[in-house]
């Protein structure tokens, strides 16, 4: 039986070591930069985040169920809140709020309450098409794969292109039941 | 429902003012964060040289901005214009603000009058990063080592600044020293403004 | 307000990144540019000014004609330099330092690449509002 997960990650997030948030927006910022001067394409760089998100979500995942005591979340419902409360406050110290449930269960929206990626980040003319909070669909996407959950995650609203508010998209593609132990590595 | 986030909306970035500084995220946010960094750029070079400059490229960024931040911000718009005056700046504010902590110490070279050491025990970015053996003397602290250098050469003391692994007796793992070799020219007006 | 006003800022290697005229006079065709030019030309006072002092705002540090260069230097060495008739010194001392916090600003965004022309209408029109409130 999976345990109660936590309502919220403040408890976690309190005692966890943590660094100032500016160390973190800056070097995010200077890994952006660093990816447009190589890589030039705004697409790329857009794939690039994303692929640098899901392998640390692939990582990040181990952490999360020990010191959020989920074992693992059965419904998917269950898992988009405690992404939402647990996850995002743990990591970030911010939380999102989930919403925009399509009828079948499996789509959701995620929306940010705060971000800290992205303080004064203002896209150039240059960089219209920049998907700059990228990794963290690569984040939501890695870890929960790590669940068995195959998702697609894509930004729906982002305030560095004008929106009111960062919201991501979870799309629940394919659940793989987990009837462990498989044989293939024995 | 339509979700809205609370995340105040300015119509423009220069609305919103300069941030405290209080902000927090965890420990392991920032450490997958960076070793995402030292992971990519991995992939962009050849040699251990190429990683640690291309590192220091990185930090080189996040210093030329932390130094206009916070001498606006912690130092009530005052300029460091003298050698000893930027370091103690760079070794207790600019540590204090992005590590947490002043830096364990600050030593003058004993070789070369132009040198200057930062080191800590367990630098920030050094330790959840486990180097493989095949890379040899590869420093993560290169991107510490940048962050230095955009702060001395931004405030007008341009200097090669490099990390290195300095064992010490008694220690498990080696402390990191920034060394900090300063241009001529900052020699040359340090003497002159006397 | 002052009736003549040109602003520039300088980055810390000598290029101009933005300028503007601030003054209520009516604009002269190579007014602006003689302005720039004058204040280009006080950029070697500054050189050795700025070492002398911690103190960002250098005041008035040069002369032409009726005109004063007024300048503040950041502590990236990053100068802001005023050209202006009005007398108001502590004026030019706020505008400095809100015009300041404004470049902080913009420094801070990491896809803005430090030493490079400062193209947001944002910050114009609000270096403009500045200028109407303090010079």
């Amino acid at each position: 039986m999976p345990a109660v997960a936590p309502r919220s990650g403040d408890a976690i997030f309190a005692s966890a070591e943590r660094v100032n948030a500016e160390l973190f927006t800056l070097t995010y910022g200077a890994i952006v930069r660093q990816l447009i001067t190589d890589l030039e394409e705004v697409d790329e760089v857009n794939k690039q985040l994303d692929q640098m998100g899901y392998n640390i979500g692939v990582r990040l995942i181990d952490e999360f169920l020990a010191k959020s005591n989920v074992s693992r979340c059965v419904d998917f419902k269950e898992t988009a809140e405690v992404i939402a409360k647990v996850g995002f406050k743990m990591f970030l110290g911010v939380t999102a709020t989930v919403t925009n449930w399509d009828a079948e269960g499996t789509t959701c929206s995620l929306v940010l309450e705060d971000n800290p990626l992205v303080d004064f980040v203002e896209l150039p003319d240059t960089c219209q098409g920049l998907h700059y909070c990228n990794v963290l669909n690569g984040v939501v996407r890695g870890a929960l794969e790590m669940v068995s959950m195959k998702t697609e995650v894509t930004w729906i609203r982002d305030m560095l292109r004008g929106d009111d508010a960062y919201e991501l998209q979870v799309k629940l593609l394919k659940q793989i039941p987990e009837e462990y132990p498989y044989k293939d590595d024995e | 429902m339509i979700g809205v986030g609370k995340i105040k909306q300015y119509s423009n970035v220069l609305d919103k003012p300069v941030s405290k500084g209080k902000q927090e995220v965890s420990l392991s946010a920032f450490a997958f964060l960076f070793s995402e960094l030292v992971q990519y750029n991995q992939t962009q070079v050849d040699n251990i040289a190429e990683l640690e400059r291309r590192l220091e490229d990185a930090g080189y960024a996040v210093g030329a901005r932390v130094l206009e931040l916070l001498c606006h911000r912690d130092k009530g718009n005052r300029r460091e214009t003298r050698l000893l005056g930027i370091l103690s700046f760079v070794h207790s504010t600019v540590w204090k603000v992005l590590f947490g902590k002043v830096a364990d110490s600050l030593e003058k070279g004993t070789e070369h009058e132009d040198e200057y050491m930062i080191s800590e025990k367990e630098l920030l970015v050094n330790r959840f990063i486990s180097i493989p053996k095949d890379m040899g003397t590869f420093n993560c602290g290169a991107f510490v080592a940048g962050i230095v250098r955009g702060v001395l050469d931004g405030a007008g003391f341009p200097a090669v600044v490099t990390a290195h692994f300095v064992p010490v007796e008694g220690l498990l793992r080696p402390r990191t020293t920034i060394l900090i070799k300063f241009a001529e020219e900052v020699l040359k007006r340090e003497a002159r403004l006397g | 307000m002052a009736s003549t006003a040109c602003f520039m800022i300088v980055s810390r290697t000598d290029i101009p990144i933005y300028e503007a005229e601030l003054g209520s006079a009516l604009k002269k065709e190579d007014a602006a540019q003689q302005h720039q030019f004058i204040l280009h030309a006080s950029l070697d006072i500054v050189q050795d000014l700025a070492w002398t002092t911690s103190a960002m705002f250098l005041k008035a540090i040069d002369r032409f004609n009726d005109l004063v260069v007024s300048v503040y230097v950041t502590a990236g060495h990053t100068r802001f330099m005023l050209l202006h008739d009005s007398r108001n010194e502590d004026g030019v001392k706020c505008f400095f330092q809100e015009v300041h916090e404004l470049y902080i600003k913009i420094l801070l965004n990491p896809l803005y690449l430090p030493g490079s022309r400062i193209a947001s209408s944002h910050f114009d029109t609000k270096v403009r509002a500045l200028a109407r409130k303090y010079l």
